[in-house]
């Protein structure tokens, strides 16, 4: 297992290994020219986009769980719907729009791009406010009601810190999306980190000095959510086991028409707007006769998405859950192996695509497969990498849910003679369901929506509907990009409903 | 740190019935192993009956239909996958000798010449590629081919524009200040034009150049086809951009009002950019590899060329319909072969110039 790990963090040992041997003209270089001002947009961006998701995503889960308004519980799934869009669409979507309106320079700058990016991150934020608010119960809020505090005092003195750790962990997610993400950036024209390991690496051709960006990069990353995970330790925010569930409260006339034109107006600039877009462009599109790419047409891309990332979901799931169990055995050494495992996610889809090349490509010259078969360009090696590139999302997602299952039941399972595969596969596994599939579906949308290991690493004849849309968005070819947009919405949406109706069961089995 | 936080609230309860669920997701894990198994033979070269070839190509668009119309011609089948040069370039390295890349095709030459410099194309003794593609066109050791050229031009607004810019320099004149729309640094386009300014003006003028052009307050905009419609709708006056941009989108729209300046006509010539193929070092068909880049560089060369409406390398064959109607041009060939070397270069002068 250690070895798995191992393997796992080896594009990213690979990446970072350059830093052993650093390259002090390229850092003078940028600090003159560019570095501050990435530092700057980094920073602003990240901060904006943070503050942004935690407001909206908080703001809008209080409003589902703790008030009554017609079709509460639609909206309240609806809401979750934005994950299904690629943070690239909704970017081309609204650069094309806002262009309109704010003219093509009042339209790339980082204020709209950081918009964009809320928009279609809120989610995490969301789902987390919203479990919580539901667990922490009425008892807290009534209590509030009773001593006087209105609606809005309530929010803020009583359900925001409580959800402290579940925001917490949203926001973490939105960090890492933020810090990592390259295609929504560009087209803005802001200038992140991120953005720079491209820069220096396609334009001094010098792939050591672009490593050495992207390893400061992993490591702010890695210390952003450490520091997090400092700050929430220590707090104690468990409500009492006898709480009551969340009873929603009603609103007046007024209330209900504020708080649904609210939700639905998120929504409407979350997705109902790019849809409508895609959709108009997928028309175009087709009365000019682009329906397909040089590989093939829909059915042929829809197919090679739902191969690739099928099977790269199925192995982050497996491994993350064999890793988790035998972590929850080993203590300080597990949850190092945890980490390194997880280091992937910290780093921009490009940087983890050509570390993986580079691991592939050594093992071919070491000749492992036989027949002169190569892992370069081939299924096993396209899934490897994203693997190690996604593995945190599932490991992370199936540790939640084994943390759940109370040490006394495990206790007595071993007490009634069980080893720990059949503990493992009939107590802890089951108990963790909710999470695990909660996992499977964010990894899905993750894998469906990736981009940059998928074009570099995909074997002949796999063109996925993340690649189309590249092909076209690269040469501005917004309606070309249309079709292909909204099969990877549609299927996303598939991967939020199973989403939802995991969580659904894990929620009803608390009552 | 971000997994699904405790929804089961303090206290939970196991469930004790056998999960169905799970049941059936336990036999979905085993035969998704299975056929990651069963597709564990790799990556290998095709069927051994047919002859065939397998290309990395950065240019992607339009590429198809001239496969096509090769194996059509040959019988040769060709297998092949798009990408960004750069990315395609460090699959190359990291493969090595087992790289199923028989023939590397590029958007431009200072990506191919860092191929070149990488050591990763062979070098080929052919007259018909001798004769058909200029000198100036291919690199000294005839390691690649231009196929096509690609002038990146100056285009202006004909509604607003009656003395439009005729030198590269002159988009730095005052008059044009907050009228100017130019592509970001990040692009390869942008940074090869500053690489040939640098090798025709040298490095203090070309700065002083580019210098100006930041000092017009230029809308950045990373892509020609918007570069032209802002031209179009009045965001800007003139601007920089490839010439097959304007004739796609006047195959679109042939009432857009946008011309072509053919710029340093009197002096070096229009600054010319090439979309190139090369056979590489590690080729397993290298013969088939051979064939198809003469193909592409002779009976190939309307369909490659006229499919994005660019100028065939070879001279002696007339370029599209559509782009007699952008008349004559002296192009400056001789700084195609300087391109890739002077690249870094041009990156870190348009980094100090504060160019975006």
């Amino acid at each position: 297992m250690v070895v798995v790990a191992g393997l796992v963090a080896t594009p990213v040992a690979v990446i970072v290994m350059s830093i052993v041997d650093p390259t002090p003209q390229m850092w003078s270089d940028l600090w003159d020219t560019r570095l501050p001002g990435m530092i700057t947009d980094t920073v602003t961006l990240l901060v904006t986009v943070v503050a942004g998701t935690v407001i909206v995503g908080t703001g809008l889960a209080w409003l589902v769980t703790a008030y009554e308004f017609p079709a509460r519980r639609l909206i309240g799934w609806l809401l979750v719907t934005p994950l299904a869009v690629p943070g690239y669409v909704a970017g081309f979507v609204w650069l094309d729009t806002l262009s309109g309106p704010f003219g093509p320079r009042g339209a790339r700058t980082i204020w709209l791009c950081a918009a964009t990016m809320i928009l279609t991150l809120y989610p995490y934020v969301y789902l987390f406010a919203r479990a919580s608010f539901r667990t922490q119960g009425s008892d807290a809020r009534d209590a509030a009601r009773t001593l006087g505090l209105g609606p809005v005092r309530t929010f803020f003195r009583v359900a925001f810190p409580l959800a402290r750790p579940a925001l917490a962990a949203g926001g973490a997610l939105v960090t890492m999306e933020v810090l990592t993400d390259v295609g929504t950036v560009r087209l803005f024209n802001v200038s992140t980190v991120a953005d720079g390991v491209l820069r220096v690496w396609f334009g001094t051709g010098s792939r050591d000095s672009a490593a050495e960006l992207a390893t400061t990069l992993v490591v702010t990353a890695v210390a952003l959510v450490a520091i997090e995970r400092g700050l929430r330790r220590g707090a104690r925010y468990s409500t009492r086991a006898t709480t009551r569930p969340m009873v929603a409260l009603p609103l007046g006339l007024g209330g209900r028409a504020g708080v649904l034109a609210g939700t639905l107006g998120v929504l409407a600039l979350a997705v109902g707007i790019p849809v409508v877009r895609l959709v108009a462009w997928s028309q175009e599109a087709r009365r000019n006769g682009a329906t397909a790419t040089v590989a093939g047409g829909l059915w042929h891309h829809l197919s090679s998405t739902l191969v690739v990332a099928t099977l790269a979901t199925v192995t982050c799931i497996a491994l993350g859950t064999t890793i988790a169990l035998l972590v929850r055995r080993r203590g300080v050494a597990g949850r190092l192996i945890s980490r390194v495992s997880s280091l992937g996610y910290a780093m921009p889809g490009p940087v983890v695509a050509v570390g993986a090349v580079i691991t592939l490509a050594a093992f071919d010259r070491a000749g492992i497969l036989p027949d002169g078969s190569v892992l370069v360009g081939s299924l096993v090696g396209l899934v490897f990498a994203l693997t190690v590139r996604f593995l945190a999302v599932g490991l992370h997602g199936v540790e939640s849910g084994l943390d759940q299952t109370p040490a006394s039941t495990v206790a007595s399972a071993r007490m009634l003679g069980a080893g720990p595969v059949r503990i493992a596969w009939s107590v802890e596994i089951p108990a963790a369901r909710t999470a695990i599939l909660a996992a499977t579906a964010l990894l899905m949308i993750d894998l469906m929506k990736e981009l940059p290991i998928t074009l570099l690493l995909r074997p002949f004849g796999f063109d996925t509907l993340s690649v189309w849309v590249w092909q076209a968005t690269s040469e501005s070819l917004w309606t070309q990009a249309a079709t292909p947009s909204l099969a990877m919405i549609a299927i996303g949406m598939v991967a939020v409903g199973s989403l939802l109706a995991a969580l659904e069961r894990g929620a009803e089995m608390t009552s | 740190m971000f997994g699904i936080p405790n929804i089961h609230g303090v206290v939970e309860k196991a469930s004790p019935k056998p999960v169905k669920s799970l049941r059936f997701l336990r036999f979905f894990m085993v035969g998704a192993l299975a056929a990651v198994a069963a597709a564990c033979g790799g990556n290998s070269d095709g069927s051994d009956d047919t002859r065939s070839v397998t290309v990395y190509t950065g240019r992607h668009y339009g590429i198809e239909p001239v496969f096509e119309a090769f194996t059509a011609a040959t019988g040769i089948e060709v297998r092949f996958t798009a990408g960004s040069d750069p990315e395609l370039r460090e699959r190359l390295v990291a493969e090595g000798d087992n790289t199923p890349a028989d023939l590397v095709m590029t958007a431009d030459a200072a990506n191919v010449e860092l191929a070149a410099a990488a050591g990763l194309l062979a070098s080929v003794d052919s007259a018909k590629l001798t004769n058909a593609i200029p000198e100036e066109l291919r690199s000294k050791k005839n390691e690649w081919f231009a196929l096509s050229r690609r002038l990146r031009v100056v285009m202006y607004s004909t509604e607003r524009v009656t003395e439009p810019p005729t030198t590269y320099a002159e988009l730095g004149d005052e008059k044009w200040s907050g009228k100017l729309c130019l592509r970001p640094s990040t692009h390869p386009y942008t940074q090869s034009l500053v690489a040939s300014m640098i090798l025709n003006l040298g490095s203090d003028t070309a700065r002083a150049v580019v210098d100006s052009w930041v000092a017009n307050k230029p809308l950045y905009i990373n892509s020609d086809t918007d570069i032209l419609k802002a031209i179009a709708a009045g965001d800007c006056d003139v601007a920089l951009a490839n010439s097959y941009y304007l004739a796609r989108l006047l195959a679109e729209e042939p009432t857009t009002p946008v011309a072509i300046s053919w710029p340093e006509q009197d002096g070096s010539g229009a600054h010319v950019n090439v979309s190139t193929a090369g056979v590489t070092a590690a080729a397993s068909n290298p013969d088939e590899a051979l064939e198809l880049l003469e193909w592409l560089a002779t009976e190939g060369q309307s369909t490659f060329s006229d499919a994005n409406f660019e100028y065939p390398a070879d001279t002696n064959v007339a370029p599209a319909e559509v782009l007699l109607s952008f008349g004559e041009f002296r192009a400056d060939l001789a700084a195609v072969r300087e391109l890739g070397r002077l690249n870094p270069d041009a990156v870190e002068l348009l980094s100090r110039a504060g160019y975006e």
